[in-house]
């Protein structure tokens, strides 16, 4: 797993119990569905290489605790990350609250990072519509204004999953592109400053 | 309670000894330093003596010579001497370690540089000539260092060595010996290991390598700088050279990331001395803050986090005991990148425990409290200077991206959560807080009278008895236990003494008996003629033939 080059740094962002980790194992076992699957002692830190046109993009999936006891740490977390993929469960209306402070915490940290706003556990919402508690339009609204995109998905069906973290791998590799092909330079100098004195300098 | 004081005394003791060894390494490094000063300064001697020879510039060549008479030059710097003489003069006020650290340096250098020379031999053959004379004396010296090397090692184990005090209490200010010549070795096994790895690269190794050495002593000459500075500096130069590796290697990131991190661990490993824990930022006493800080939050349970994790099942206990060692040792590494594996070994123990626990692979809602439990109970030494030290040093391609990265950015996460930890992020009351940090109370005595109230949505592994408690229990009964089977060996060995005793005395019995029944008779030796005499089965016997005389 280390011994993987990560290009993208992908957090995932959400409350306790939405299914952050379970969405990751989703998609990391999907794509393992074949092979063996016992190397993996935690599902903190997946890196999973995806399939961008001609191009191999690989995203380093960093899970953080949820709890609010660690909200002040959060921003350690995504520093430097290319994307955050915020999460929030479709049948628990508190846990969409949480995700606006992320989503402000992201937008004044991390300007550069993409989000995404995920609702998880979709499965139950179409077994009973009556579960929903965040009604999808007012998410659109909210991700329109924060220039978001939306995905409602379920880890048990995997329905969405893959689509998810494509599109991350996509909008990661077209931006990369429009990097390299603006200002080579520019762009190493700038990967430096952001990388070196981030961590800790609080 | 006592426990606890235990526990912390014997954690300290623990982060003393270390954080001894640490400044015995420094001060060594010190002298390795002076050592290598003084022979850059000979060379830079040497080269312009001959400059000015050639270009026919005259000084008097008696107010250069050394004043022994030895025919080499003489400078201010050594009273006059040549480095040799000064070297000879100066041996008799020092200690024969110190001599032999100075040799080993000078050593080093010219394997260094020998290395090099014969890669240039093999290159060019106009260039062949001059290297070869260094090269034939650094085989010899090579040979002379692994016999001495084999001695010092011995002296190393030996005891004598280990409890001399007369060398220590003769300059107090130099380290033990043995110290100082494991740390060298170790400084020269690097060197030679990036040698080796540079020796494969051909003629860009040899690039490599000049521009680290021309780095390293750039970097000598700018400790005043700002840890902030330095760390810009070293940034600049990984910067610089994967880019120029880039180029060469055409792209190839995985060959310069094997080429990365092996400039990073030579360089790093030279350097560590004067960047790590600079005196000219506050990292030393932050280290102190945080220690006494974790040692003021020693109360501080499993339950109180929320940990996923049950210490009463062997094998996490063991991961537990494992992942503390991890990252106790972080600080005994010297490469950044070594002490980022010590943060990962670490890690996966924790997912280890977590998983055995839960029966599920862990996520970081897990992850995390089970972090900051484990640095609450290792109180790893020079915390703070360790975090600045890897986030100053550490090459940025392992720091913010993949596994590595990622559980660093845990421990950042677990450090801040401990110095910002208040009754709240306990699920505490602000008046329990304050007490337990006052050390008015202990949260297990209050648990004495009312069982402890499972905190949350923790599932964990509370069995709502304190950890703590549980464990004296365990060690009471242990030792009830012990106890027991101490009784029993004792009452066995009575019982062996006294079988002893009593068939020692059968035996004497036995024998006797037999004494009695068999007086010891000599008999006279029986006639030599009577073969059969002794035969039981003699009358069986028919009798014998007796000659008869017929008729005829």
């Amino acid at each position: 797993m280390s011994g993987h080059r990560v290009d993208a740094k992908v957090v995932m962002l959400g409350k306790e119990s939405v299914g952050k980790t379970s969405l990751v194992e989703r998609f990391v076992h999907h794509r393992f569905l074949v092979g063996p699957y016992q190397n993996t002692i935690g599902a903190a830190f997946v890196a999973r290489q995806v399939q961008v046109g001609d191009k191999v993009v690989t995203l380093g999936i960093w899970d953080t605790a949820g709890s609010e006891r660690y909200e002040a740490m959060s921003r350690i977390y995504y520093r430097g990350a290319k994307a955050a993929i915020v999460c929030y469960d479709l049948t628990d209306s508190s846990s969409f609250l949480r995700v606006k402070f992320w989503v402000k915490e992201l937008q004044n940290c991390e300007e550069h990072c993409k989000i995404y706003l995920c609702g998880t556990k979709n499965d139950l919402v179409e077994n009973d519509r009556s579960m929903r508690q965040v009604d999808y339009h007012d998410v659109q609204d909210f991700a329109d204004e924060i220039k978001a995109q939306l995905f409602e998905t379920s880890s048990k069906t995997g329905s969405n999953v893959d689509e998810l973290f494509q599109k991350v791998a996509e909008d990661f590799n077209n931006t990369a592109f429009q990097i390299i092909t603006g200002e080579k330079g520019v762009d190493l100098g700038q990967k430096k400053n952001d990388y070196f004195y981030s961590c800790c300098h609080h | 309670m006592r426990l606890f004081t235990i526990f912390a005394e014997c954690n300290s003791s623990y982060v003393f000894s270390k954080f001894a060894r640490c400044q015995c390494r420094e001060s060594q490094l010190k002298l390795f330093k002076s050592a290598e000063d003084h022979f850059l300064v000979e060379i830079v001697k040497r080269e312009m003596s001959q400059k000015s020879e050639r270009r026919g510039i005259h000084v008097d060549q008696s107010e250069l010579l050394c004043k022994k008479g030895c025919g080499y030059y003489g400078n201010a710097a050594w009273q006059g001497l040549c480095s040799k003489c000064w070297r000879e003069e100066y041996q008799r006020a020092r200690q024969k370690q110190i001599q032999e650290d100075w040799a080993l340096a000078e050593k080093l250098q010219r394997e260094e540089e020998a290395a090099y020379a014969s890669i240039q031999g093999a290159q060019s053959h106009s260039q062949a000539q001059p290297s070869l004379a260094p090269f034939s004396k650094f085989e010899e010296k090579k040979t002379n260092e692994k016999t001495r090397k084999v001695t010092t090692v011995k002296k190393f184990f030996s005891p004598s060595s280990r409890t001399a005090p007369k060398k220590e209490s003769h300059e107090g200010k130099t380290p033990s010996p043995s110290i100082s010549r494991q740390s060298s070795i170790e400084t020269d096994r690097v060197s030679r290991d990036f040698v080796d790895f540079l020796k494969n690269l051909q003629k860009p190794g040899r690039e490599i390598h000049k521009q680290c050495r021309l780095f390293i002593e750039g970097m000598a000459n700018k400790k005043d700088l700002g840890a902030d500075e330095l760390s810009e500096c070293v940034q600049d130069f990984y910067q610089n050279m994967s880019d120029r590796l880039m180029t060469h290697f055409k792209g190839s990131t995985e060959r310069v990331e094997r080429v990365m991190d092996q400039v990073e661990k030579y360089i790093m490993t030279r350097l560590y001395k004067n960047v790590f824990c600079p005196e000219t930022t506050d990292d030393e006493k932050k280290d102190l803050a945080t220690q006494h800080r974790i040692r003021a939050l020693h109360w501080v349970n499993i339950q109180m986090l929320c940990v996923p994790v049950d210490e009463e099942i062997p094998e996490v206990a063991d991961n537990v005991v494992k992942a503390i060692t991890d990252i106790i040792e972080m600080d005994s590494k010297r490469v950044p990148r070594d002490k980022l594996a010590c943060i990962t070994r670490c890690s996966k123990h924790i997912f280890n425990a977590i998983k055995i626990t839960k029966n599920e692979p862990a996520s970081a809602d897990d992850f995390l409290p089970t972090l900051i439990y484990i640095v609450l109970k290792a109180n790893p030494p020079r915390l703070q200077s360790n975090i600045q030290y890897i986030t100053r040093f550490c090459n940025p391609s392992r720091l913010m991206t993949g596994e590595d990265g990622y559980y660093f950015t845990n421990l950042c996460c677990a450090v801040a959560f401990i110095e910002k930890l208040d009754a709240q992020s306990l699920n505490l009351s602000v008046e329990d807080f304050e007490r337990y940090m006052s050390g008015q109370a202990s949260p297990r005595r209050q648990e004495a009278e009312a069982p402890w109230p499972p905190a949350g949505p923790c599932g964990g592994g509370g069995t709502g008895t304190s950890p703590c408690l549980t464990q004296v229990y365990q060690n009471l009964d242990l030792l009830a236990g012990l106890g027991a089977r101490q009784e029993r060996v004792l009452e066995g060995a009575r019982t062996l003494e006294s079988d002893l005793i009593n068939w020692q005395e059968s035996v004497e019995r036995e024998v006797q008996e037999i004494l009695e029944k068999f007086p010891l008779e000599i008999r006279p030796p029986a006639s030599a003629s009577a073969i059969d005499s002794d035969n039981v089965e003699n009358d069986r016997l028919p009798p014998p033939l007796q000659p008869q005389v017929f008729a005829g």
